[in-house]
């Protein structure tokens, strides 16, 4: 998308308009305020180390899903009273999870770059899914804001401000200069914490793939997929059990992918994973976030598998970079998690197209809720190992790997 | 075939329909094989006991469960059928026969063999009458179960259920008459089951929440209990249930919920699971992985398994037309209602 040309007088209201939301947002987490929709834990967590534009993430989401509710279009409106009733049926358990409403971009303020707006719309209906996608989306986002950037005059104050929020950067250095170090930052996180690190990973996993092996996988994680590529690369000889849910259906993009590269594969819903199980000799699955209790923040339905494995005595290894790994705790799926669209619950096809079941008037219902979960807390007495690239660790040594190597991610 | 020819009629139809699916469901498929059975029994003319037994275990008995095999309900019927019968030729031949008082197999064919028409003709009214009090039995099992409601289920609980079964809805709609509380429903897919019990239930003005089938475990730490119905129990307590209802009775184990089964006793089988597989079946994956996504279908297998084995150290408690049992109580239940000898139908 082509980046719009700003006048100095805009910009210079664009970044006081940031500013002012930069510093209500620090005032709301200072207050102790944790209701800010948490998007992105796994991103958030880890652009904050490095680019630290997690303030930037979160005040371009609530405008986004702020003014979702505003009523300036009929079309708004319609959406205003469609969310309204939604709302209205929020199950008891998750009331402190709002559920999304979507994006709207016609409502949206006019300061924010098109890049990120893109980025929103693309979230917002999952056209970017998985942790690894988003957080690189994201921070390919941020490039190109920095890269449209221009220092308005006479606002040295603000900028200094601005840019302590990014990064340490000398003030001395000229915007060019500036601009070409945040973007080669960017640039090498990502290479570092993801590309590298997942080639890392799939090494150390190519060690605990071998032949005869019946792997089974949940729904779609990139660093698995690139592990069964590479094995299938290196001639190993295994089979693949995938095991889908819905509403997401994320397991299809895999099997298309691991059946053209020629591997022998299953597909299965989650309903079936306990007559799947029976041949199974590992179980690998992707994350979302770890908790420093050990804890796996993943895909809802990963728990699940993960779970009957264990019934099972099948090991359950997890492949996660180190920059998924947070200092938070949690103990349950409720805590913090995040609603989808229920209206996804009531399309029962399989398929592109949308084919309304039962439920289709759920909302005219007044007893009957939808409930759309997408993540949930997988505990840490059901994985095995996890594959990092700094190595294979159990679980319990998250904190450990947070307190060692954080300052080097920086 | 010893029968008139209405009676042959009336099998044949029965065999038709249940092959052809007319007839589905575990308590439809039972009471009418029971009034069919009662028939045969009426209508049949018998000297010794043994010809009786013949007829309604092979003539009758294997036809009806070889028309749908996967339906264990026929099967039990016809076991308690043939129980019935030599329990009412035992206690008739004790107290009508030669006061020997022994109750071997033999000596009651022998006692029937003597004096053959005369205790045939006095011996089949009893018999016929216990099957009649078999019949209104079946039909009062729902009434039954769910009179218990109430015990149950208390005030302010959340209650997972999965699939739909006709038992655990009318359990829970008679218990809302009285008490105030919510309704899990994991959806099932792909039967989608969990759709139908989720809009029935709402309809009778049960708070009721649908959840996709991977947030099970999720939510299941809010979870008080879980109630699910099933097709068919084992003899060992095991149930074969609608697909999915594994995960679920696995979650709750881990987090200590109890699990709880509404079945009447006509599910209660015989047979034993000595593979897991030997009761399951799979069926078109078309809903799984349909056919206008491409040629992809030609190099991948897809599993849709219908139903789900689920073993009986994961069930609490069955709650039954005759009253709550544990697991273990079970093989009295078998002892009392089948015989060892019927069990090769």
């Amino acid at each position: 998308m082509d980046p719009v040309k700003k006048t100095a007088k805009e910009l210079k209201a664009e970044r006081r308009a940031l500013q002012e939301r930069q510093r209500a947002e620090k005032a709301a987490r200072a207050a102790g305020n944790a209701a800010v929709p948490a998007k992105k834990p796994a991103s958030g967590s880890g652009a904050s180390t490095t680019v630290g534009s997690t303030s930037a993430t979160s005040t371009t989401a609530t405008p986004l899903s702020e003014t979702a509710g505003s009523t300036k279009t009929t079309d708004s409106k319609q959406r205003h009273s469609l969310t309204k009733e939604i709302n209205s049926k929020q199950v008891d358990m998750f009331s402190h999870l709002e559920i999304t409403k979507g994006a709207n971009t016609g409502l949206a303020p006019k300061e924010i770059h098109p890049a990120i707006l893109v980025l929103g719309l693309q979230f917002s209906e999952f056209k970017i899914c998985g942790a690894n996608a988003r957080c690189i989306a994201a921070l390919t986002a941020f490039q190109k804001v920095i890269q449209d950037y221009k220092t308005p005059e006479g606002m040295g104050n603000a900028i200094r401000h601005l840019k302590w929020e990014i990064s340490t950067i000398d003030i001395e250095m000229s915007d060019d200069e500036a601009k070409k170090l945040l973007c080669e930052k960017i640039d090498n996180f990502i290479r570092d914490s993801i590309t590298v690190a997942d080639r890392v990973i799939v090494e150390y996993g190519l060690q605990k793939i071998q032949d005869g092996d019946v792997i089974l996988t949940y729904a779609r994680s990139s660093v698995v997929q690139q592990l069964l590529l590479e094995a299938h690369t290196k001639g190993i000889k295994f089979k693949v059990i995938i095991i889908d849910s819905r509403p997401r259906l994320e397991g299809k993009k895999l099997l298309n992918c691991l059946v053209n590269a020629g591997i022998n594969c299953t597909y299965a819903f989650l309903h079936a994973v306990g007559f799947a199980m029976r041949d199974v000799s590992k179980v690998f699955l992707g994350a979302h976030a770890f908790m420093s209790n050990g804890a796996l923040y993943s895909r809802v339905g990963t728990a699940m598998v993960a779970m009957m494995a264990k019934e099972k005595n099948i090991p359950v290894i997890i492949c996660c970079e180190t920059y998924k790994f947070t200092d938070k705790v949690q103990l349950d799926s409720f805590v913090m998690n995040e609603q989808g669209n229920p209206n996804d619950i009531v399309n029962i096809s399989t398929t592109l197209a949308p084919k309304p079941g039962l439920l289709s008037e759920w909302l005219n219902k007044p007893d009957l809720k939808l409930l759309n979960l997408l993540y949930d807390l997988t505990p840490s007495k059901y994985i095995t190992t996890v594959i990092t690239e700094v190595g294979m660790i159990p679980c319990t040594s998250v904190p450990v790997i947070l307190r060692e190597y954080k300052p080097m991610v920086q | 075939m010893t029968g008139p020819r209405d009676l042959n009629a009336q099998i044949e139809s029965l065999v038709n329909r249940l092959r052809r699916r007319q007839v589905v469901g575990s308590w439809c498929v039972s009471i009418e094989t029971a009034m069919l059975l009662r028939q045969v029994v009426s209508a049949t003319r018998w000297n010794q006991v043994e010809t009786l037994i013949k007829v309604v275990k092979e003539d009758v008995g294997r036809r009806l469960v070889m028309a749908q095999p996967r339906e264990l309900a026929v099967g039990n019927i016809v076991c308690r059928v043939l129980r019935l019968i030599r329990e009412k030729i035992r206690t008739f031949s004790f107290y009508g026969g030669s006061g020997t008082g022994t109750n071997t197999q033999s000596s009651m064919i022998n006692l029937l063999g003597d004096g053959s028409p005369m205790g045939a003709k006095r011996a089949s009214p009893l018999i016929i009458s216990e099957l009649q009090e078999m019949i209104n039995e079946l039909e009062n099992t729902y009434v039954n179960i769910i009179d218990q409601a109430m015990e149950h289920i208390h005030s302010n609980e959340i209650i997972m259920t999965v699939g739909k079964s006709r038992t655990v809805e009318m359990f829970l709609k008679t218990a809302a008459k009285k008490r105030k509380f919510s309704v899990l429903v994991a959806e099932t897919f792909p039967t989608y089951l969990g759709h139908e019990m989720a809009l029935s239930l709402s309809e009778a003005g049960i708070d009721t929440t649908v959840i996709s089938d991977s947030a099970i475990f999720a939510v299941m730490s809010r979870v008080n209990k879980v109630i699910m119905g099933t097709h068919a129990v084992l003899a060992n307590g095991g149930l074969i249930s609608v697909s999915g209802a594994q995960m679920v009775a696995t979650a709750a184990k881990h987090h200590s919920k109890p699990v709880v089964v509404c079945t009447g006793l006509y599910k209660l089988s015989p047979l034993y699971p000595y593979d897991e597989d030997s009761f399951n079946d799979l069926v078109a994956p078309d809903p799984v992985f349909s056919f206008n996504e491409g040629d992809l279908i030609d190099k991948v297998t897809l599993l849709n398994p219908y139903y789900d084995y689920v073993s009986p150290e994961l069930v609490s408690l069955f709650i039954t037309n005759t009253g709550g049992h544990p697991p273990s109580y079970l093989y009295r239940l078998i002892n009392e209602n089948y015989d060892p000898d019927d069990t090769d139908i």
